[in-house]
C-alpha cells in the first residue's frame, strides 16, 4: 500500500506454542536469530501470533550511531533504545515484551522450569536469584529444559508447556555453562548490556524437537543464590501473591488464571532453597526431588 | 446508608480455601482478594441471613463463634462491612 | 486497506493469504481494532492460526467490557449521594447501553460528563473514594484547570483504573462552545440511575472527538464507533441524520459532523442519505477529505505508521483547533523544555 520506510529484513520463527515475525532495519540480529534458531520451526507462510519490529531509534539513527528501538504489536513508549550490538538481545526482548504483554492461551510465570521422569520441577524469583543458571545447568545434567524465562501453564490440564527460548546467560553465569556446552550451541558475548555480559545458549536438541510437550507441575521452588544452604517452608497465602506478582497476564485471564493458579497452588508442593553455589543448588534441587511427596 | 448490608448474588463470587487464607475472586470486577478470619465468616453470614447491619451480622455469627465482648465485637464487624462495601464484596443499602 | 475492507465487509477475510493476515492482525492492534475484527468476523472460517488471534482479543475485550461496567459502577457509588447527574461517555457508555458500537471494543479509562458547578463536588468524592490524582505536575495541573474540558486524569489508588471527568465535550480552547448543559438535560436515564448522552448526542460527541479535539491518532476506531452507532440508530430512527445535523448545529459542531459521515460513508459504507430539505447536505466527498483519508490509513503491513510527516501535521493542527496561536506556543514551549517531542 505504501513504500516501506527503511528496507526490512525479516524472519518468523516458532518457540513453543507461539509464532513470531520479526522485522528489522538491520541485517545482524536477523543473522544472528537464523543461526541460533536453526533448529527451530521456521514456517514460511504462516498467520504468526506477534509481529516484532527493531526500528532506528531516530530518523538519522540507522546509519549514525545506530540504536534500536524495540516495539511491535505490544510495546512500551518509553523504552530505552539499545545498541546495534545488543541485536540479538533487542530481538529476543521484543518477543518477550510481546508474550509478557500479549498471550492470553496460558497463565504466564516468571519462572524457569525443568522435567525429568514426566513431570516438572518451576523455579521461580527475582532476577539474579539464581532460577535461570540453575534451569540452564539441569538442562545439560539429565533434565528437559522447558524455558529459562517463562512457564506457561496451560490453563485446562494445569500442565506446564515448553517455552525454550534462548536462554539467557548474565556474567559469571556464562563461563560456569559454557564450559559445559560447545561453541556451535552458544550465541556471541555481548558485553555491557543493562543487565551486564549476555551470551545466549540454544537449549539441547531434545528441548527444542520435544517443545509442543508439557508435563504435570510437580514441584515449586523459590531459589536464592548466595547464601548459606537453607530450605524453607512457604505458605500457601504468600505462594499465591508471589506467583500473582510473578505473572504478566494473570488479572488479564479474569477468572481463568484465578482458576489455574489457586489449583497449581493448592496442589503443588513448594519451599524456598537457598544455596552458596550451582553445584550445590544442583545438589539440593536433586534431593529435594528425590523426597518429593 | 443506613449500615445495612447485602450479600452480592452468590454467583458474583468464586471462594478457594487455601492452608493459611482464603482467595476470593470477584467476578463483576475480575479481582481477586486474600481474605482471612472474620472475612468470610461475614460474607458466609450475609448470605444466610439476607440483608443486615453489623448486630445481625454479630448474632448469626455468635451462635457458632466466640465473639467477645458484644459491643467490641459489633464494631468490628462494622468496619469490617464498610470496608467490604468498598471494594465492593458486599452492598450497602 | 485490508482492515477497512475486512470491518466493512468481513466475507473478504475468506480469501486472504496467511501473509495478508498478518498485515491485517498487525494494523487492527495497532489501531486498536483487534476485539472489533474479532467481532465481525464471527463464526466465518479461518486459519486455525488466526481464529487463536481473534480468541485472544474477544477474551481480552470481554474483560475490558466487564471492568468498565464495574468502574461505572464504583463511580455511581462514590457520587450518589451528590445527587448530580452523571452522565458515561465513549466506550464505557456504548456497553452499558448494549449498543453495537461495545461489541469487541477496547475501552481503557472511565469517562463521565458532570454539569460544571458540580465539579469541585465530584472531585472531592472520587477522592474521599480512594481516586487520586496522576501527576503531580503543576503546569499540567494548571493547564488543565484552566484550558481543558476535564479535570486532571485521575487513577483508582487500589484498583488502578482511570477515571476522566469531564465538564463539557471539547477543551474550551477549542472555536465550536458545545452546549454542555443541553446535553445533560437531554440525556437518557439507565436502570442502574446513570445517564447516555441522546443518541444525536453521542454521535455529535463521536465526530467531535475524532475530528476536533485529538491528532488523529485511533481516528479509523473512533470512525468505526461513528459508523456502527448511525448504522444502529438510524435503523431504529426514521430521520436520525437530521436529528445529528440539528444536534450539531447547537453545539457548533455542524463542520465535524458532515466531515466524520463523509469519511464514515466513504471508507466503512455508512448509510447517510444526502438531503435537500429541509437542510442541502451533500455527503460526498471534498478534496480536503483525501487528507483525512490518507492520515487515517497511515500503516503499513507490519503495523508501522507511514508518512510521518502527516502524523506530525496533525499534530499541530489539533493543537491550533484547541487553542489560539499564543496559547499554543506557551504550551508547545513548556512541553519541549521537558524534552517532549510530538512524533
Amino acid at each position: 500500500m505504501t513504500l516501506p520506510l527503511f528496507q526490512t529484513h525479516q524472519i518468523m520463527l516458532t518457540i513453543g506454542p507461539a509464532t513470531f515475525r520479526i522485522a528489522s532495519a538491520w541485517r545482524a540480529p536477523i543473522d544472528a536469530l537464523e543461526r541460533l534458531y536453526a533448529a527451530y520451526p521456521r514456517p514460511a507462510d504462516a498467520v504468526a501470533d506477534f509481529t516484532v519490529r527493531l526500528e532506528p531509534a531516530g530518523r538519522l539513527r540507522r546509519w549514525l550511531r545506530p540504536s534500536i528501538f524495540i516495539t511491535g504489536d505490544h510495546g512500551l513508549a518509553d523504552a530505552a533504545p539499545m545498541s546495534l550490538a545488543h541485536g540479538l538481545l533487542a530481538a529476543e526482548m521484543g518477543m518477550n515484551l510481546q508474550m509478557a504483554l500479549g498471550w492470553r492461551r496460558h497463565l504466564l510465570l516468571h519462572a524457569s522450569s525443568v522435567e525429568k521422569d514426566g513431570q516438572v520441577l518451576v523455579m521461580t524469583g527475582e532476577s539474579g536469584s539464581g532460577k535461570s543458571t540453575l534451569a540452564a545447568q539441569l538442562g545439560e545434567r539429565g533434565w528437559r529444559l522447558l524455558g529459562d524465562e517463562f512457564a506457561l501453564l496451560d490453563l485446562v490440564t494445569g500442565h506446564v508447556m515448553p517455552f525454550p527460548r534462548l536462554v539467557s546467560l548474565k556474567n559469571r553465569a556464562v563461563d560456569v555453562v559454557a564450559a559445559d556446552v560447545p561453541a556451535e550451541r552458544m550465541g556471541p558475548m555481548l558485553m555491557g548490556t543493562a543487565k551486564g555480559n549476555i551470551r545466549h545458549l540454544v537449549p539441547r536438541a531434545d528441548a527444542v524437537a520435544r517443545m509442543g510437550e508439557g508435563a504435570p507441575p510437580a514441584m515449586l521452588l523459590f531459589p536464592r543464590f548466595g547464601h548459606e544452604t537453607d530450605v524453607r517452608a512457604v505458605g500457601q497465602g504468600e505462594i499465591f501473591m508471589r506467583l500473582t506478582q510473578a505473572s504478566t497476564n494473570y488479572v488479564a485471564l479474569g477468572e481463568a488464571g484465578f482458576d489455574a493458579l489457586t489449583r497449581f497452588v493448592a496442589t503443588v508442593p513448594a519451599c524456598a532453597i537457598d544455596f552458596p553455589s550451582g553445584e550445590a543448588g544442583m545438589a539440593m534441587v536433586e534431593q529435594l526431588w528425590a523426597q518429593r511427596g | 446508608m443506613n449500615g445495612h448490608y447485602r450479600a452480592e448474588p452468590e454467583t458474583a463470587l468464586v471462594v478457594r480455601p487455601l492452608d493459611d487464607i482464603v482467595l476470593l475472586y470477584h467476578r463483576p470486577s475480575g479481582q481477586t482478594h486474600m481474605v482471612v478470619s472474620p472475612v468470610p465468616e461475614i460474607l458466609e453470614a450475609l448470605c444466610a441471613g439476607g440483608d443486615g447491619d453489623a448486630a445481625a451480622v454479630h448474632d448469626w455469627l455468635a451462635q457458632t463463634h466466640d465473639l467477645g465482648p458484644r459491643e467490641q465485637a459489633i464494631s468490628a464487624i462494622a468496619a469490617h462491612l464498610a470496608d467490604m462495601a468498598a471494594i465492593g464484596l458486599v452492598r450497602a443499602l | 486497506m485490508l482492515l477497512v475492507r475486512a470491518l466493512r465487509d468481513p466475507a473478504s477475510v475468506d480469501a486472504l493469504s496467511p501473509g495478508q493476515w498478518n498485515a491485517l492482525i498487525a494494523a487492527a492492534r495497532a489501531e486498536r481494532l483487534i476485539g472489533s475484527l474479532a467481532d465481525r468476523v464471527g463464526d466465518r472460517p479461518v486459519p486455525a492460526a488466526a481464529r487463536a488471534v481473534l480468541d485472544d482479543a474477544l477474551l481480552d475485550t470481554a474483560r475490558e467490557r466487564r471492568q468498565a461496567l464495574w468502574e461505572a459502577d464504583r463511580a455511581r457509588v462514590a457520587l450518589a449521594a451528590l445527587g448530580v447527574p452523571v452522565v458515561l461517555l465513549k466506550g464505557t457508555a456504548y456497553v452499558a447501553a448494549g449498543l453495537d458500537a461495545g461489541q469487541g471494543r477496547f475501552i481503557g479509562d472511565l469517562d463521565i460528563l458532570v454539569p460544571r458547578d458540580a465539579l469541585h463536588e465530584v472531585e472531592a468524592a472520587l477522592i474521599a473514594a480512594g481516586w487520586e490524582w496522576v501527576k503531580e505536575d503543576p503546569y499540567d495541573d494548571a493547564y488543565y484547570r484552566q484550558w481543558m474540558h476535564e479535570l486532571p486524569p485521575m487513577i483508582h489508588a487500589t484498583r488502578d483504573r482511570m477515571i476522566d471527568v469531564h465538564h463539557t465535550i471539547l477543551p474550551l480552547t477549542a472555536r465550536p462552545r458545545p452546549d454542555a448543559a443541553a446535553l445533560i438535560a437531554d440525556a437518557v436515564t439507565l436502570p442502574d440511575g446513570l445517564h447516555l448522552l441522546s443518541p444525536a448526542a453521542m454521535v455529535c460527541h463521536a465526530a467531535a472527538h475524532m475530528l476536533a479535539d485529538g491528532d488523529m491518532q485511533g481516528g479509523l476506531r473512533n470512525l468505526w464507533d461513528i459508523h456502527l452507532l448511525c448504522t444502529q440508530f438510524s435503523a431504529a430512527q426514521e430521520d436520525f441524520y437530521a436529528s445529528v445535523y440539528e444536534e450539531a448545529a447547537r453545539h457548533q459542531l455542524t463542520a465535524p459532523i458532515a466531515r466524520a459521515l463523509r469519511l464514515a460513508r466513504h471508507l466503512y459504507g455508512t448509510p447517510v442519505p444526502d438531503y435537500r430539505a429541509p437542510i442541502t447536505v451533500d455527503h460526498r466527498l471534498r478534496w480536503s477529505d483525501r487528507l483525512f483519508i490518507a492520515r487515517l490509513l497511515a500503516r503499513d503491513g507490519w503495523g508501522r505508521e507511514t508518512r510521518k510527516g502527516l502524523v506530525f501535521a496533525f499534530y499541530l493542527r489539533s493543537h491550533l483547533l484547541r487553542m489560539p496561536p499564543m496559547m499554543l506556543a506557551r504550551h508547545l514551549l513548556t512541553k519541549w523544555r521537558k524534552g517532549h517531542r510530538p512524533v
